[in-house]
């Protein structure tokens, strides 16, 4: 009995831990696209092992000194089990470990392509067994998608400073093309160490199993520059200014590969026509929204003098 | 207490994993604890002697047996375990109740195979190499075929152990291969020594299942790799039904008939209605401290390869 209420205990002290990252993230709002995505890829890990997890983790977030073991929630049991018996403050969690494997296996990704290789390369300068690379899917979409998610999040800190530096009246605010341009600029130079590697990545992320991760991933990168660049539009605008976005990135990120000027100058100077395109359309979708109001306007006035030349109008 | 347990196993089936969690810390208080055998009851010292009798037994048309009770099947099974392992250059693998060496060879091929892939890209991938630097590379190749990959095959019998390398030298595998005589229970290593733990077909013969799976713990690298492949509950009704039929109808006939030995066989089709299911033996391998563990059903069930990291 007494080793059941061990590892009971173990499993809620666990959970208790999980459920603290969803309050920080609340609390500190910089770091709320990294936690967001980290706290997201969690519950979607949850709803796959265990349905009736969220429960359990609301139950013990309102309980958090009754760590009885006769607490322990109905239901599948979580797969995961601390080692020592006890939490402490410093214990790393399964997940940040993965997270520390893939940032240490990206330094061989030039070499190994995204690739188990690489991971197993990582896992060894971390000190562990190269077996540890079964821990992620062979295909390697986990490194990408680990990659893709590190460096949205440089975006938004960087995107971040360039705002408070605005406020504080240490810059200009930056017109919206120019900023757009930048911010893309930014985002596609993480990708240059890769660059070779970079169409693999692009076509295992197309693969079924990874399109929502990856697209999910974009459309988060994406909201966070518009959210930068001032955005506050809540009608149909909203979707129109993301997709036009949305498809300058990835149209630039296929000339960027295809590119060999020297520091991708064509790149830079297509994504620049792409912004300005943009712009340019979205001038002339407002000129042919006041020209067509101006001709409804004309047409119903024309109506209605025929209706009164020709007898028609009952309001006399 | 336990030993007065013990004879109700058999009729409480279903509750079996209570039962054990009630036995497990009375285990060392009792002088001599009784377990399974089949679906007999006897003493601990006796399983382990009647474990090694019916593998000593067959060690012989082992291999055969194999292939005729499971149609062949077990061969893809394994194959299965090796491409979950996908060991990286430099693996060192230690295969516990591997004694007829079908892990092993198989582990070798694999490695081999990558290797012979990375060089070939590497090749591809420096275009004007010089026919000094390309004979070189092969001569690397010649000299460490697998790299610093290297498997240890251990076994607590020494027939099947035989057989096994009988086989090796007739297949023709030396480099990288060694054979070592030992108890699951007490492995003979140091700690944190190999990066794959691999136990095919044999956990379910351990005594002491919870000790056998401490010590992997030990064993294994941080980092480091648990892999199970076991017998394990049908899921589907109808074909369970079918898979009960044919393991108790036909497998010892079989047995009889190409191995002449019908009781060794009767309790290989016994134990593995004695081996817990899928997600007890999982908690099971969570208790012994392993993380991130979870399972891929094959055939429905039939068997189940369990994986489990020690971090």
């Amino acid at each position: 009995m007494a080793a059941a209420a061990a590892g009971s205990l173990r499993r809620a002290g666990w959970r208790l831990w999980r459920g603290r990252p969803v309050v920080r993230c609340q609390l500190y709002p910089p770091q709320r696209a990294f936690h967001a995505s980290a706290v997201l890829r969690r519950v979607l890990d949850e709803h796959k092992k265990e349905p009736s997890a969220s429960s359990s983790q609301q139950q013990f977030d309102s309980h958090p000194t009754d760590h009885q073991p006769e607490q322990e929630p109905q239901g599948p049991r979580p797969s995961y089990t601390g080692q020592g018996g006890q939490e402490s403050e410093d214990y790393e969690s399964e997940e940040q470990l993965q997270h520390r494997i893939l940032t240490a296996a990206l330094e061989f990704v030039p070499e190994h392509g995204w690739t188990a290789e690489a991971i197993a390369e990582g896992a060894k300068t971390l000190g562990l067994s190269v077996a540890a690379a079964g821990m992620f899917h062979s295909d390697g979409s986990e490194l990408i998608l680990h990659f893709v998610s590190q460096c949205n999040t440089k975006l938004a800190e960087l995107l971040e400073q360039e705002q408070k530096l605005v406020q504080l009246g240490e810059t200009e605010k930056k017109a919206t093309d120019q900023f757009l341009r930048d911010a893309l600029e930014a985002r596609l130079r993480m990708l240059i160490p890769y660059i070779e590697k970079w169409p693999q990545a692009l076509s295992i992320l197309l693969l079924p199993h990874n399109i929502p991760s990856g697209f999910n991933l974009l459309t988060s990168m994406i909201d966070d520059i518009w959210h930068y660049a001032g955005d506050q539009s809540t009608d149909f605008n909203w979707y129109t200014r993301r997709a036009v976005l949305t498809g300058i990135y990835n149209t630039t990120e296929l000339v960027m590969m295809q590119d060999s000027s020297p520091d991708f100058e064509e790149t830079w100077r297509f994504l620049e026509n792409r912004v300005a395109d943009a712009m340019n359309m979205g001038n002339t979708a407002k000129q042919v929204q006041s020209t067509g109001e101006a001709l409804v306007q004309g047409l119903m006035g024309a109506a209605v003098t025929i209706k009164n030349l020709t007898g028609l109008n009952q309001r006399r | 207490m336990a030993a007065g347990l013990c004879p109700c196993w058999a009729l409480l089936g279903g509750r079996r994993g209570a039962l054990r969690a009630l036995v497990r810390p009375a285990r060392g208080l009792a002088a001599a604890k009784e377990t399974h055998f089949g679906f007999q009851t006897v003493s601990e010292e006796e399983k382990g002697e009647k474990v090694y009798q019916v593998f000593e037994n067959v060690a012989k048309k082992y291999d055969l047996m194999n292939d005729s009770m499971s149609l062949g099947i077990h061969r893809l099974w394994k194959d299965i375990l090796m491409h979950k392992m996908n060991p990286s250059p430099g693996t060192l693998l230690l295969d516990v109740a591997g004694g007829t060496g079908d892990i092993a060879f198989r582990f070798i091929n694999y490695v081999r195979s990558i290797r012979e892939r990375q060089l070939q890209r590497k090749l591809k991938h420096h275009q004007n190499l010089s026919w000094q630097e390309i004979a070189d590379s092969y001569q690397e190749e010649a000299v460490k075929p697998l790299g610093d990959s290297q498997v240890v095959v251990c076994d607590i019998n020494k027939e099947m152990l035989k057989v096994g390398r009988q086989k090796a030298q007739h297949l023709g595998y030396s480099e990288g291969l060694s054979w070592v005589v030992g108890n699951a229970e007490e492995l003979p290593f140091d700690d944190n020594k190999f990066d794959v733990y691999t136990i095919a077909f044999g956990i379910r013969n351990v005594t002491h299942i919870d000790l056998a799976l401490q010590e992997a713990y030990r064993v294994l690298k941080p980092g480091g790799r648990f892999l199970c492949l076991e017998f394990s509950q049908v899921n589907n009704p109808l074909l369970s039904r079918l898979y009960d039929l044919y393991s108790f109808q036909i497998i010892p006939v079989l047995g009889e008939i190409i191995a002449g030995d019908w009781k060794s066989y009767q309790y290989l089709v016994e134990s593995i209605r004695r081996f817990p299911p899928q997600e007890e033996f999982k908690a099971m391998i969570e208790d012994a401290g392993f993380l991130k563990v979870d399972y891929q059903n094959l055939t429905s069930g039939i068997v189940a390869i369990h994986s489990g990291f020690k971090l």
